[in-house]
């Protein structure tokens, strides 16, 4: 069996006593940030698939009080059905519009005498080739006062948030690695400098650089786990008491955020990455400081 | 060679020591024997001249060749250089692990050692606790436990009484016969008196070497 014997006292100088503390809290917020930027991209995902397909016809109400109501309707129906891609186009009823608006207007009768545009909820074939645009166009032209409304400017806003979220989460994980690193480069540099007279005498009596550099790397990447595993606990049960949290408004507010298997594979990683960075900031710290020596 | 730029330690040595030779290197306090012996067992690479251990030219050798030639040299620090969280075996054990030899060979090697040097009641006495004299013992072990080509001690006898003293000496006579180059510094007069060797002296700013008698 292999047994890794230390030669070092690292674990009694106390020059790492901190750095499971502070990987902790950094794994912590790693999580944190990791899986609020995978819940926001889920979401995002699945509001554009809702909108994908589907395009809204919007008929201005000051048009439908001037001239026969049902008229500008049936117009841009018969229109919308004889487009090829167009799979259905379904008249929203004006209880259906009223409830729509209820969260603005508030529950009655009322709506119904304001001018309400009427909407018009279009379902498009699966993979169209459709020019939105053109039949846009099209449709203003034959009915005065409809638009076509295809939701791309809330697609595009939902991608570009969805996008921040992302760029501004693997930012946070980027400082926070660089911030772990620092730490274990100060640990590493303190447990060189309190034990100078026992790496010295080692590389006197024939040790290699890897041969030291190897227990100060041992060492790291244990307290950084022991720390890792901790934040990732914490940060685990700071999402689930979020979650518990967020249940009654899920779904209506917002959308429901879960986490997968793939995102706690994603999460359950952190530790280890942070043990990684450990090992590899204390072994280029060590080979660095013994290089000194002749 | 120099601790500083601007003055020489040592300067104007040459010599040869024959594989095998056994030789005493002496000269009053001050004159440079820690500083030759630091040359030799590689902790210190020289200012100038040239220095050649085990036929490779040190100041052209790859610095990652080094520490395997480091493994062949034993040295016995003037000061021990003992690691005080170590037990004495664990002390003596260290240039084996360094090697990787197996443990249950190295707990063999080590404990038939420390009881020839006379601290088989010690094994597992950390350096703090045992006396000087003791302390040289051990470092003594550890320098000779891998059998090294070259055995480098200074004033090894230093903080033993003399009939330890001798039997250390002994030590490294077996060590010599069987292929080992020996030196050892020391500035005691009457030790290299007792043994029919040639002797190398330092005296600032002068070196000779007088061959056995
Ligand atoms: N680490 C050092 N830094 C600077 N000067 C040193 C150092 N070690 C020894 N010297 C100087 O080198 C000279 C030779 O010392 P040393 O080799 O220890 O002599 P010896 O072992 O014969 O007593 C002395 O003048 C000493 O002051
Ligand atoms: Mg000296």
């Amino acid at each position: 069996m292999f047994r890794q014997h230390f030669d070092l006292p690292l674990g009694e100088d106390g020059s790492g006593r901190f750095v499971p503390w502070i990987v902790a809290v950094m794994v912590y917020l790693a999580t944190l940030s990791v899986a609020a930027g995978m819940a926001v991209n889920r979401s995002v995902d699945k509001w554009n698939i809702g909108l994908e397909g589907t395009i809204t016809v919007e008929i201005a109400a000051s048009n439908t009080r001037a001239e026969d109501p049902g008229e500008p309707m049936a117009r841009a129906l018969s229109l919308l059905r004889s487009t090829a891609g167009v799979r259905s186009a379904t008249p929203l009823a004006d209880d259906e519009i009223a409830r729509l608006l209820e969260p603005w207007l508030g529950q009655g009768d009322v709506p119904l005498t304001l001018p309400i545009p009427q909407l018009i909820d279009v379902r498009l074939e699966a993979g169209t080739q459709l020019d939105l645009d053109a039949l846009g166009t099209l449709l203003e032209n034959a009915v005065p006062g409809a638009r076509l409304d295809d939701h791309q400017y809330w697609t595009e806003r939902l991608s570009d948030f969805g996008r921040s979220v992302q760029v501004t989460s693997a930012f946070i994980v980027a400082l926070v690695a660089l911030a772990g690193a620092g730490t274990v480069i100060f640990a590493t540099r303190a447990g060189l400098a309190i034990h100078r007279e026992v790496i010295e005498l080692m590389h006197l009596v024939g040790s290699r650089d890897s041969y030291i550099a190897g227990q100060f790397q041992a060492h790291a990447m244990s307290l950084s786990l022991r720390g890792g595993v901790v934040g990732l606990a914490l940060g685990a049960a700071t999402l689930g008491i979020l979650r518990a949290i967020a249940a009654p408004i899920e779904g209506s507010l917002l959308p429901t955020v879960t986490i997968t298997a793939g995102a706690w594979a994603v999460l359950a990683a952190l530790p280890l990455l942070a043990g990684l960075i450990a090992t590899i900031t204390a072994r280029v710290t060590v080979v660095r400081a013994l290089q000194e020596m002749p | 060679m120099g601790y500083s730029a601007d003055e020489e330690v040592l300067r104007g040595i040459n010599f040869h020591l024959r594989p095998g030779s056994f030789h005493f290197l002496t000269g009053p306090s001050g004159a440079g024997k820690t500083s030759l012996l630091r040359l030799m067992y590689l902790a210190h690479r020289a200012s100038g001249g040239v220095v050649r251990i085990f036929n490779r030219d040190i100041a052209r050798t790859r610095r990652s060749v080094l520490p395997g030639l480091r493994r062949r040299i034993g040295v016995v620090f003037q000061d021990f250089r003992l690691l005080d969280h170590l037990s004495a075996r664990d002390n003596v054990a260290l240039t084996l692990r360094i090697g990787r030899v197996r443990e249950d060979i190295i707990r063999d090697h080590v404990t038939e050692l420390l009881d020839w040097v006379g601290l088989g009641d010690h094994l597992d006495a950390k350096p703090p606790t045992l006396s000087d004299g003791e302390k040289q013992r051990v470092a003594i072990a550890r320098a000779v436990i891998g059998r090294p080509n070259l055995l480098v001690a200074d004033e090894p006898t230093g903080s033993v009484d003399e009939y330890q003293g001798v039997r250390i000496m002994r030590l490294f006579e077996e060590l010599n016969r069987i292929g080992t180059t020996v030196v050892i510094a020391t500035h005691d007069h009457r030790l290299i008196s007792q043994f029919n060797y040639p002797v190398m002296e330092l005296d600032h700013g002068t070196f000779g070497i007088s061959g056995a008698k």
